[in-house]
């Protein structure tokens, strides 16, 4: 999951970006307005995190600069002014929801994993396709009920399939969302983790949750 | 309800029409006047002349008895006929009197001297009016002085009276006529006058109902200086209610970054620094919010527009819809297309937005909400109710005063800042109404609140 944030504030941009790649984010971030605007219109953002006062340019203008060039990945807001007339208007704007200053870092996450499951289509908390059971509150992984322990990138890589459930998904894509930097890209360490987590899920091959499309990528059933 | 001033036409035509019956009464009056003046005046003149022509025929018959020749007037001659003569010697005795006077019981009394006239009004035993004149002539023979002598002659007033009162009669139709005239072109008049007026009213009301924002223009010069400072007026609330928002706005940013900032950091320290900094810091936030929310509430008297109810709530409903997506709350409103209030459309989004975010925070599938006007004789502009009900789990009655008070959250584990029902009772005091809690139909909450007209 590849993460925009754009917050003025040196201790909470630090802070916010260290606290997301803990907790599995490949993360992007501005300190002003104009550099997150053109970061989130050329980089494939997962979801941004928008402070609304920010220098260069304001948040509420960013937000309409990427709706209006038809970027539709979720927006989370970070603001001071608390007032309904300015979260309406930020709504209004394109922001999928807010989070008022000051905030404790799991309140933003929670919001985060409920922005991106909604994008992916899924209502429930808990996302499940066909035995397994992925819950990203927890990052706990079932399969058939019973939990299973995956490393980080693995989870990254379930997480980031089940959230796309149902689409192709390239290697490029992949190497993307789930790497910080260009020079880690390498399509054939995708394929070894892809088949690590194979044979974590499905140890005797009888479920086959990842379905292999030859020159395309990968894809996930969604039931 | 105050009795209210008469209204500015009633006054006007009130005003003039007494105005101008006053003075068509009086030029009546004076009118009438100086006809009397000029038919009295004519009638000397009459008079003159037959007196000069009993002098110019008068001979002395005898001693004391002067007469007059041959009388060319046939009116003298003839009884009855209202104009008589008569010669009295120097002692008040009558020497000659004319025919037409004869059984009349005609009695001057003026006896001017010699050269003098003298005019009489006398009323004969029939009660006919008569004005007489009297000359006093020092009569002279070829063998001297012959003693005083008083010519008069008489004529009744009856008839010349007859005629006044005809004519007052017409003068007194046309002063009516002309008294209704004027009224009417007055009321007219006024109308026309005063339509700009009457749209200046209209357009103010609907400045108060919210339906237009500024006044229109092509007024006339009399009134461009009025609609054009209430305009500025209006544009100047308006800038002056924004600037201060965005002030308080950047004041809020600038006040609560840091604050974000300690607070992280303080998260990333030791329990110790944590359980030393946090309640301050949470305090700090209090007040904060607390401050500024109070600064930027407008409250009743803060505009004199109102806000359009529905729509208003309509935007807030879709923000919440997004917020709340995955609950995926059924919205209920139930508002009159035209339901308006004269409030801050800020304080309006602060006090709904509190009360529904905590309807979808604690309801399960449903929220609800009903507004009303409510009408009053005491008020000239109808207040407004709203009632709000969710499917929650309720606010037990121990709970329903505490959570009214700032700071307070029943439920700790619903994420919020849980200052949501006290921001909403503190815009609800700022206008003068009420809010209540109580158990709702759908089986949570209800929050009623009550906000008085004008």
């Amino acid at each position: 999951m590849r993460a925009l944030v754009i917050e003025d504030e040196p201790v909470l941009l630090e802070n916010l970006v260290a606290r997301l790649r803990a907790s599995g984010f490949v993360v992007d971030s501005a300190a002003d307005g104009v550099e997150g605007e053109y970061l989130g219109s050329e980089y494939p953002v997962d979801v941004a995190i928008v402070d609304l006062g920010l220098p260069g340019k304001p948040g509420l203008e960013v937000i309409r600069a990427w709706r209006r060039a038809g970027r539709a990945f979720p927006i989370l807001i970070l603001t001071a002014r608390d007032r309904w007339q300015e979260k309406v208007e930020a709504l209004q704007a394109g922001a999928d929801d807010y989070v008022t200053k000051p905030f404790q870092f799991e309140e933003i996450s929670a919001r985060l994993q409920a922005l991106l499951r909604r994008a992916g289509g899924w209502s429930q908390p808990v996302l499940s396709a066909g035995k397994v059971e992925l819950d990203p509150r927890s990052q706990q992984v079932r399969v058939n009920g019973s939990a299973v322990e995956l490393t980080a990138f693995e989870y990254r890589l379930l997480e980031y399939l089940m959230l796309h459930a149902g689409q192709v998904v390239s290697k490029a894509e992949l190497t993307e969302k789930l790497y910080e930097q260009d020079f880690e890209r390498d399509s054939n360490v995708i394929e070894v983790f892809v088949g690590r987590l194979r044979k974590k899920l499905d140890p005797d091959g009888s479920v086959q949750p990842i379905e292999t499309l030859r020159g395309r990528g990968y894809r996930l059933a969604r039931d | 309800m105050p009795s209210r001033a008469p209204s500015l036409v009633y006054r006007l035509v009130v005003g003039l029409v007494a105005a101008s019956v006053v003075l068509s009464a009086a030029a009546a009056v004076a009118l009438d006047a100086l006809m009397q003046r000029r038919a009295i005046e004519a009638r000397h003149e009459v008079l003159v002349a037959q007196v000069i022509a009993l002098i110019a025929t008068a001979e002395l018959e005898a001693p004391d008895e002067l007469r007059p020749g041959n009388i060319a007037e046939a009116r003298l001659s003839t009884p009855g006929s209202g104009l008589y003569a008569e010669i009295r010697a120097a002692d008040g005795r009558v020497v000659w009197r004319s025919p037409s006077a004869l059984g009349s019981g005609l009695e001057l009394a003026a006896r001017p001297l010699p050269g003098a006239r003298a005019f009489e009004r006398v009323r004969l035993p029939d009660g006919t009016r008569v004005l007489g004149l009297s000359l006093g002539v020092s009569w002279e023979t070829g063998s001297g002085p012959a003693g005083v002598f008083y010519i008069s002659a008489a004529e009744s007033l009856e008839p010349h009276y007859d005629d006044l009162a005809r004519v007052r009669l017409w003068l007194l139709a046309g002063a009516a006529l002309l008294m209704t005239a004027l009224a009417l072109g007055l009321v007219f008049g006024l109308r026309l006058g005063l339509r700009p007026l009457r749209r200046l009213e209209h357009e103010i009301a609907e400045v108060e109902a919210g339906r237009r924002n500024v006044l229109g223009g092509g007024w006339p010069r009399e009134l461009t200086g009025v609609t054009g400072n209430l305009n500025a007026l209006l544009d100047g609330e308006r800038a002056r209610q924004a600037r201060y928002r965005t002030t308080l706005g950047n004041l809020a940013h600038s006040l609560k970054t840091p604050l974000a900032a300690l607070k992280t950091i303080v998260a990333g320290s030791g329990e110790e620094v944590r359980g030393a900094f946090d309640p301050q810091l949470e305090r700090m936030r209090d007040i904060v919010d607390h401050q500024l929310r109070r600064a930027v509430l407008g409250g009743a008297g803060s505009t004199v527009a109102s806000v359009a109810i529905g729509p208003l709530l309509g935007e807030l409903v879709a923000a919440l819809r997004k917020v709340y997506a995955d609950k995926a709350i059924a919205f209920e409103l139930d508002v009159p297309a035209d339901l308006a209030y004269p409030m801050d459309p800020g304080d309006l989004m602060e006090l709904a937005g509190n009360l529904l975010d905590n309807a979808c925070k604690y309801g399960r599938r449903g929220v609800r909400l009903v507004a009303r006007p409510v009408a009053s004789a005491e008020w000239r502009r109808p207040g407004l109710s709203i009632v709000i009900d969710d499917d929650g789990p309720g606010i037990s009655e121990t709970d329903r005063d505490r959570v009214l008070q700032r700071g307070v959250r029943v439920d700790e584990s619903v994420a919020g800042q849980g200052i949501g029902l006290a921001a909403a009772r503190e815009v609800v005091a700022a206008y003068g109404g009420s809010l209540l809690i109580s158990g709702s139909p759908l089986g949570g909450a209800r929050l009623s609140v009550d906000l008085p007209g004008r």
